[in-house]
């Protein structure tokens, strides 16, 4: 009953912001515009860039699970960590690094624990068809981590160390220069963390006993280098990213454990260099990419050693051109050659695709607008069935920001190499994935008065995903990859965001709230349909801002539902609900600058679990000491 | 318009209310297990703890699914995988967690937890309140003290352990994973004293009526060898006779003896029967698999009854059907996640019609 409270108050924000619908000021200046939308008829979203500056010392995991309607099912801090978005499985999220796709070829997934927020400067989400657009494959939707040259901006180095509970030590730097037509930045981010937190361990033994959480020490290091330079219509850019994680796994609590048993170590070198072009209507952007990825997975209790490198050549081009005066054109190009030596497969094996995608944005006077996209891929040497999306969106109120938006999409996904190729199990004549989606939505965005403003949105969508490959038992006592599976999952979505600023005073409300039903479509008779394992059917979040001068706090609050952890759905984790505090104070003056930051993780020490009998810290503290310079 | 959104939302919230958490297990908490029926360990799966305990009670005909947690009020453990019956106690040997729990035979209740093991396989009554486990990932055998309920030493046999068979004063230990030999323990010095080379990776180990081990040897996962039954004199340490599998896709696994100790049953895809005094593998099956696909059987060693095992997908909650000493099949139950091996607890005269 207190989470039907919590509901209540979240959607108790929703009809405020339509109150004030009737100012006759903003009717005049908005008029004249088109759809504010760069993808009519779909959902996109970004984490604020303020928030992801406060997250800079943990993963992208811990920002997406606490600022996003994604479920991110970890094994604790900086142990792996992969995404269900929109009720779909971890390899049905997308993740792209500036437009290059690098979900891990092996296992078609990202581990959402190895990337530190702070090495892009922004992160765009895109809704299930709205994935599409970036690349294939994204049936619950994408993650874009991106970065961009600020040719407007100072040359500044920026640093920020810091220390936190359970022997976190991290530090975080950037270093920009440049000119007006040259810019380089460099960042790197180390993290070192002992994380040995007590829990209470209620599975093992007799009696509940307070146990201390051993043999899971991470050791990560990221350098990131980017080069832009510009000249007349075109930037050129290189971008450089090495990444280092080393983690000792801890076991589960039913397991005692004497000494570390399993390790595993990620070694990445992604590499992007792009050409930009943009002169009168056309516009295009040509890039070349080179990732090599090391994972080494060590068992000694199994006699495990699991070696894993894979190369992976992309080639992307993107061209964009004006139609006529409402449309625009794009032709999207991307190649992928992969290259995997591993122990796991019986030689050597490399992959093959190449999509191609066209698409065309409309946008009539301020209140009509459509995108349509259509999409070939090319497996090897198969061309497989073409994708579409298509989406609709309408100014349901003339002058007033009221959108009504529905988009429906064909979504193709390739199996993994190791659904391919792994031995024993991995089958080599396993057909595609894929998914039709539909999704309708309302937008709202109001400014009341100047200084409160109001956005809102709300979207249904559902998904069904065919052909689906799961693991299955096989003939030979091992398990085989076959296209047997059949999801449906839909839907609701909410965001709510206030924004209030007066004077020195500036207060944010952000709320969202997702409810997701996701089954196994093929169910037998009679009997129920179950909601997939570890797929929250009520997730919520809000986070409050406030500051005031040089003074700022967030209070971030994350509610994850109770998730089934059998297929019948006879257990499961209950739901939890976490509170986190970020506050600091900026002392600025001129060039230099400092920003101290207090963070408490966990506030009300809730015990919980994302993965049964994994415990996750309870109450932690963090402090960062953040210090600029500015030329 | 706006407020149809909002009573929309309000009652799509009201909707995915929950009531308060409630306890995840609703099985009757049984007070007592009579000793006529059988318990089927589940499995689960690998690294989730939802290893989980099944008891069939003759009596009532009925089964009671994960019922260690029931009387127990905790979880079982990570791969539940054997267990051995020593006086009032059941000692379960669960692999992952790497621990035996010991329970009143009766009230099932937890009586003490044992660490100390590596990946702890299987167990076997070597002598008076002394029990040998085996060791899938170690090189040693651990000695446990049945009266203490402790480690109290253990055996190196430079090699990893699966299936143990004991015959007076000697244990019959296989090496399994990527093993081709039979190592030979004295189990009243609780030395190795010999080995006997086999097939590849014996799996399982019976004996007959003649006193007689067989050995199931399942050629290995990669299929590059064939599997082979083997019948071993245990006075000798000699090979009486050996059975070579017609194909190396045969992957024959879970060979246990019939209540008379001449015919030996086990899983090749069907169940497959075959008498100890046969020249050759049954090439029949005796029991057709249909839809189903067997993953351990048992026998009762009273009336015959033959229980096998599907753990389905290995991840939805499987079951077990029990067929006559004939191959007639009598019923089938819901079991735990990967229902695995099956032991029984029975007196003389329960039969099920």
């Amino acid at each position: 009953m207190k989470y039907c409270l919590l509901y209540i108050f979240l959607f108790l924000v929703a009809p405020l912001t339509g109150q004030q619908d009737t100012i006759k000021i903003k009717e005049i200046i908005i008029t004249g515009r088109q759809l504010p939308s760069d993808l009519p008829g779909f959902k996109k979203s970004n984490i604020d860039t303020i928030l992801q500056n406060n997250y800079k010392h943990l993963s992208l995991s811990e920002l997406l699970s606490e600022c996003s309607s994604l479920y991110i099912k970890s094994y604790g801090y900086g142990g792996t960590a992969t995404t269900s978005f929109r009720g779909t499985g971890a390899s049905h999220t997308q993740v792209f690094w500036n437009g290059i796709n690098i979900n891990s070829p092996m296992l078609g997934q990202s581990d959402f624990s190895l990337f530190a927020p702070g090495m892009n400067d922004f992160i765009d989400l895109s809704y299930g068809g709205a994935s599409s657009f970036t690349g294939p494959g994204g049936f619950g939707g994408s993650v874009s981590l991106g970065n961009k040259p600020a040719w407007s901006g100072p040359s500044g180095l920026y640093l920020s160390p810091g220390i936190g509970s359970f022997g976190h030590y991290s530090g975080f730097m950037k270093l920009s220069a440049g000119t007006g037509n040259f810019r380089t930045v460099t960042r790197l981010f180390l993290n070192d963390s002992e994380n040995n937190f007590p829990y209470m361990n209620n599975v093992n033994g007799d009696e509940p006993l307070r146990e201390l959480r051993k043999n899971s020490q991470l050791t990560q290091r990221s350098f990131l280098e980017e080069l832009y330079f510009r000249k007349a219509y075109g930037i050129i850019s290189a971008m450089i990213w090495l990444q280092s994680t080393s983690r000792n796994l801890p076991g589960s609590m039913l397991v005692i454990q004497d000494g570390p048993d399993e390790k595993q170590f990620d070694q990445s070198l992604r590499s992007i260099i792009s050409y930009e072009f943009e002169k009168g209507n056309i516009k295009f952007n040509l890039k070349g990419a080179w990732s090599a990825t090391e994972l080494i997975y060590v068992s000694k209790t199994a006699s495990i050693n699991s070696v894993n490198n894979v190369n992976t050549f992309t080639l992307r081009g993107d061209f964009e051109t004006k139609a006529t005066r409402n449309t625009t054109v794009k032709l999207h190009l991307i190649e992928e050659y992969s290259i995997i030596e591993t122990n796991n497969y019986t030689d050597d094996k490399s992959g093959n695709n190449t999509s191609l995608a066209i698409s065309a944005h409309y946008k009539r006077g301020n209140r009509f607008g459509s995108s349509i996209l259509l999409r070939e891929i090319l497996d090897g040497t198969s061309l497989l069935f073409p994708d579409f999306s298509a989406g609709i969106e309408y100014r349901i109120f003339s002058g007033i920001d009221h959108f009504l938006k529905s988009s429906f999409s064909r979504n193709s996904r390739l199996p993994s190499m190791n659904d391919r190729y792994w031995n024993p199990g991995g089958n080599s004549s396993l057909k595609n994935e894929y998914a039709l989606q539909y999704e309708i939505g309302y937008r709202i965005e109001q400014q009341v008065f100047n200084i409160l403003s109001a956005d809102a949105e709300f979207t249904f969508y559902t998904s069904r995903i065919r052909d689906m490959i799961q693991w299955q038992p096989g003939k030979y006592s091992y398990w085989t990859a076959q296209n047997i599976g059949t999801v449906n999952a839909s839907g609701f979505e909410s965001v709510v965001t206030l924004k209030y600023n007066y004077n020195k005073l500036n207060i944010g409300l952000n709320t969202g709230y997702s409810y997701t039903r996701s089954v196994n479509a093929r169910v037998e008779q009679n009997r129920d349909a179950y909601q997939l394992m570890y797929i929250p059917e009520n997730q919520a979040n809000s986070t409050v801002s406030f500051s005031y001068g040089k003074v700022y706090l967030f209070w971030i609050t994350d509610f994850t539902g109770k998730r089934y952890i059998t297929v019948d759905n006879s257990e499961y984790l209950p739901g939890y609900i976490l509170n986190n505090i970020r506050s600091g104070i900026k002392i600025d003056p001129g060039k230099t600058g400092a920003d101290i930051n207090f963070t408490i993780q966990n506030l009300f020490n809730t015990d919980y679990q994302t993965i049964a009998f994994h415990p996750q810290p309870g109450r932690s503290y963090f402090l960062t000491l953040s210090f600029k310079l500015i030329k | 318009m706006r407020k149809l959104i909002f009573n929309l939302l309000v009652l799509i919230a009201l909707a995915s209310c929950n009531e308060p958490d409630e306890p995840a297990f609703v099985d009757t908490v049984i007070n007592r297990v009579s000793f006529n029926g059988f318990f089927i360990v589940n499995e689960g799966n690998f690294g989730w703890g939802n290893g989980s305990l099944t008891y069939f009670s003759y009596d009532s005909i009925k089964t009671y699914n994960n019922i260690f947690r029931s009387v127990n009020n905790k979880p079982l453990g990570d791969v539940p995988y054997s267990m051995m019956f020593y006086g009032e106690n059941i000692y379960i040997v669960v692999n992952n967690s790497e621990k035996i729990e010991v329970i009143d035979r009766k009230s099932l209740e937890s009586i003490k937890t044992i660490y100390g093991f590596i990946s702890p396989r299987n167990i076997a009554l070597a002598g008076p309140n002394k029990a040998y486990v085996t060791s899938m990932y170690s090189d040693s055998l651990k000695i446990l003290d049945l009266k203490e309920n402790e480690v109290t030493g253990s055996i190196n046999i430079k090699n990893s352990s699966e299936s143990i068979l004991v015959k007076g004063s000697k244990a019959f230990v296989a090496n399994w994973i990527e093993g081709n030999e039979i190592f030979i323990v004295n189990t009243e010095t609780d030395e190795l004293v010999d080995s006997l080379e086999v097939g590849p990776e014996p799996e399982s180990m019976v004996s007959d009526k003649n006193g007689n081990i067989w050995v199931l040897c399942n050629g290995g996962w990669m299929r590059e060898h064939f599997a082979e039954l083997i019948c071993i004199n245990p006075l000798n340490n000699s090979i009486l006779k050996k059975y070579i599998f017609p194909s190396k896709m045969n992957s024959p696994l879970n060979l246990q003896a019939d209540s008379d100790g001449d015919t030996l049953l086990y899983i090749d895809g069907n169940i497959k029967a075959m008498n100890i005094a046969s020249s050759d593998l049954p090439a029949e099956a005796f029991i057709e698999r249909d839809e189903s696909m067997f993953y351990k059987i048992g026998i009762n060693p009273v009336n015959g009854d033959i229980v096998a095992t599907d753990a389905i997908d290995y991840q939805q909650n499987g079951y077990f059907m029990i067929f006559d000493r004939k191959g007639k099949f009598i019923s089938d139950h819901t079991a735990g996640i990967i229902p695995g091996n099956v032991f029984f607890m029975v007196n003389q005269g329960h039969i099920i019609e």
